[in-house]
Parts: C-alpha cells; sequence; structure tokens
C-alpha cells in the first residue's frame, strides 16, 4: 500500500486576491504601475489613515492598456482595501472608479470568470 | 440613461429613478414620472437568469413641516403612479411622524450633514414593526470627505438603535461614475457595523422588500379574509379544505 498524506488546512487563506479594473473616461495618461500603486495606498491613507496605508498590499500584475491589476492583500485587511477602493472618487482631480472583477483566497480561482461566459 | 446601461453591465437586477420634491419652494408640484419603457426599448436580461431587469420609479419627499405630509394623504392621482415612496425627514417630530404613521415605503436618513437630532428607540422600534426600510446613500461619500465623515458616523448611530435590521443602501448616482457593483456596496455595509449577513440583505432582500411593500401599498385598499365558522355537520368536514384555501390575507 502506497503510504500517502492528508493535510486538513483548517484556517483561512493568508492573503486575498483582488482583480479590480480602474476606469477613467475621459481620455487622459493613464498611470503606470507605480503610480497605480501609489493610488491604492492614497485610497487607503483617505479611508483608513495611516494604519490603512500601511497595510501590506501588493500589486501582481498590471495592463496599463486596460488599467486592469490583481491585487493581493492579507486577509484580515479585505474588507479596509475593498472598501478603500470602493470610496476612492478622484485620480488627480480627474473622476474615476474601480470596479471589482472577482475575488479570492485562491490565485487559481482568478483565472477564470464565470460572469463573462457566454451562454 | 448611461447610468442605467452602467447598472446593467456591473449586475443589479432591479433599478429605481428617484424624483426629488423639496418644499422649501413654493408651487410644487409632482409630475408624472418618467416611464421606464421610453428610455429602453427592450430591457436587457440579469445575468444568469431569465427575467428582465425592473425599471422603477421612486419618489422622495423632503419634509421640514408636518403640514408637507398632507399631500401623502391627498388623492394626488400622479403620486400612485410611482413604485416607491420615500420620505426625508428633517426634524426629529417628523421622524417620529414618518416611522410611525405615515404611508411611505423608506425613510431617509441625511448623510451629508450632522443629524440634527438623535435617533431613538420607540419610533424605530415601530417602523421595523410596520415595515418601513431605513436608507443610506452611499455617493456623497465618494465626493467628499467631510462627508464620508458624516455618513459613516450617521450610519453607526443608526446601526446602534436598529441592531442593523431593516437597512438598504442605494445610491444618488447622478453620473455613471458614481455608481458601485453590488457586492462592493455590501462591502461598505461591513464598515457601518453591519454583519456580513445584514450587509449583503441591506443591498438585495431588503431592497426586494421594499419594492414589495410599495406594490402593496399601491394595490391593497382594503383586506379581505374568511374565517372559518366552526360547523357541528359532519358533511362540513369535506368542505374544510376548500374554506382554507380560500383564506386569503391581502
Amino acid at each position: 500500500a502506497a503510504a500517502f498524506e492528508r493535510r486538513v488546512l483548517r484556517r483561512a487563506a493568508e492573503h486575498h486576491y483582488l482583480r479590480v479594473r480602474l476606469e477613467l473616461p475621459d481620455g487622459g495618461a493613464r498611470p503606470n504601475a507605480a503610480q497605480f500603486k501609489q493610488l491604492v495606498v492614497t485610497a487607503l491613507r483617505e479611508l483608513h489613515g495611516e494604519v490603512g496605508a500601511a497595510l501590506p498590499v501588493d500589486v501582481l500584475t498590471y495592463e496599463e492598456k486596460t488599467l486592469s491589476a490583481i491585487l493581493r492583500v492579507i486577509s484580515s485587511g479585505l474588507v479596509k482595501l475593498w472598501s478603500a477602493l470602493t470610496l476612492l472618487g478622484f485620480y488627480q482631480n480627474r473622476r474615476c472608479a474601480f470596479r471589482v472583477l472577482q475575488t479570492s483566497p485562491f490565485l487559481l480561482a482568478l483565472s477564470g470568470n464565470s460572469r463573462e461566459l457566454v451562454l | 440613461q448611461n447610468i442605467l446601461t452602467v447598472c446593467f453591465s456591473v449586475g443589479y437586477s432591479a433599478v429605481a429613478l428617484n424624483h426629488v420634491i423639496d418644499f422649501k419652494e413654493k408651487k410644487q408640484e409632482i409630475i408624472k414620472p418618467v416611464s421606464p419603457s421610453e428610455l429602453f426599448p427592450s430591457l436587457p436580461i440579469v445575468q444568469g437568469t431569465s427575467k428582465r431587469i425592473k425599471v422603477l420609479t421612486r419618489l422622495t419627499l423632503v419634509v421640514c413641516d408636518p403640514s408637507h405630509c398632507n399631500l401623502l394623504r391627498s388623492t394626488s392621482a400622479n403620486i400612485r403612479l410611482y413604485d416607491i415612496i420615500a420620505v426625508f425627514p428633517k426634524t426629529e417630530k417628523l421622524f417620529h411622524i414618518a416611522c410611525t404613521t405615515l404611508d411611505v415605503d423608506l425613510v431617509c436618513i441625511n448623510v451629508t450633514e450632522k443629524l440634527p437630532f438623535y435617533f431613538r428607540r420607540p419610533p424605530v422600534n415601530m417602523a421595523i414593526d410596520r415595515g418601513i426600510y431605513f436608507e443610506l446613500l452611499y455617493t456623497p461619500a465618494i465626493k467628499d470627505s467631510t462627508m464620508r465623515r458624516y455618513t459613516i458616523s450617521n450610519a453607526i448611530s443608526l446601526m446602534q438603535i436598529c441592531k442593523g435590521k431593516n437597512i438598504v443602501i442605494s445610491s444618488a448616482a447622478e453620473r455613471p461614475l458614481e455608481l458601485r457593483g453590488p457586492y462592493d456596496v455590501a462591502n461598505l455595509g461591513l464598515l457601518f457595523g453591519l454583519s456580513e449577513n445584514e450587509a449583503k440583505a441591506a443591498v438585495s432582500t431588503n431592497c426586494r422588500a421594499t419594492m414589495l411593500h410599495g406594490e402593496t401599498r399601491k394595490s391593497a385598499c382594503g383586506v379581505v379574509y374568511t374565517v372559518k365558522k366552526p360547523r357541528k355537520v359532519e358533511e362540513e368536514e369535506t368542505a374544510v379544505p376548500a374554506c382554507k384555501k380560500a383564506k386569503t390575507q391581502a
């Protein structure tokens, strides 16, 4: 009999992953990756202050053409990050909006989007 | 119309268009609501189901004076054309009147300035019993940082009194960019102090209950119910199931 080992993880996952898209309707300059990260940190600072801005957030991928990104945040900070992104209204005095497309504790789950299925 | 298109793409299944009446100006007349079929010849289908998206009309009355409430009791034909009626009380007395006696579906809670009155438990409990929901707006929080503070502080004080029941979160969006997806709004509910369950209900279940409340308000003018009379004749036993089916409560 082959020996196998079964591992059961009872704790929730450490990180949560969010796929977001920034909507900037006017045809101005698009932020690059560093400016995007700065925007996320600014949003956190505006809503949750210095403690929020210190939340460990990583931008895993960023596409400048579509302004969409995958963010990683520690699980306890998901509510703070998500609410900060929701309430962000302006980027350099231009109106903008963050649309959170998918969120999951597993990065693999972000690869398929059931809402974009064409039935 | 752009806003509605964005709503549909973000994933809402029912949208209400608001019309605000402010009584400070003189000679306010209630105009007929814009019919949704004028805006969209055919409404798109909700993602994942086969039903069409509903577009409802809604009226908000900003009242500063008890005499303004007379409008609700008047038989103005146009008021009946709106699906949902909301009232925005500015004083404590009006809040009490709105929760206890007025025939409305929603009571709006001011988020743009410090509340001039504190919530008290008796009128809030009566409103919950009557099926009236309290409404919070989130769009001012996107525009301005002082309004953010007022929104959150007013929401938290409301939560302490009503313990998270009967809350509806809605947007007063004037531009398509001020709209946020349903899960984002449910997350904002968590910020206000709701539990996860209540926050999701604030966007989904409670809104649907408000719609149904509006429908019953429009349709019900009286209640007819049949009561089973106790008969001792044995033949009546076969008729009992039919009586039970006929017992209706409008």
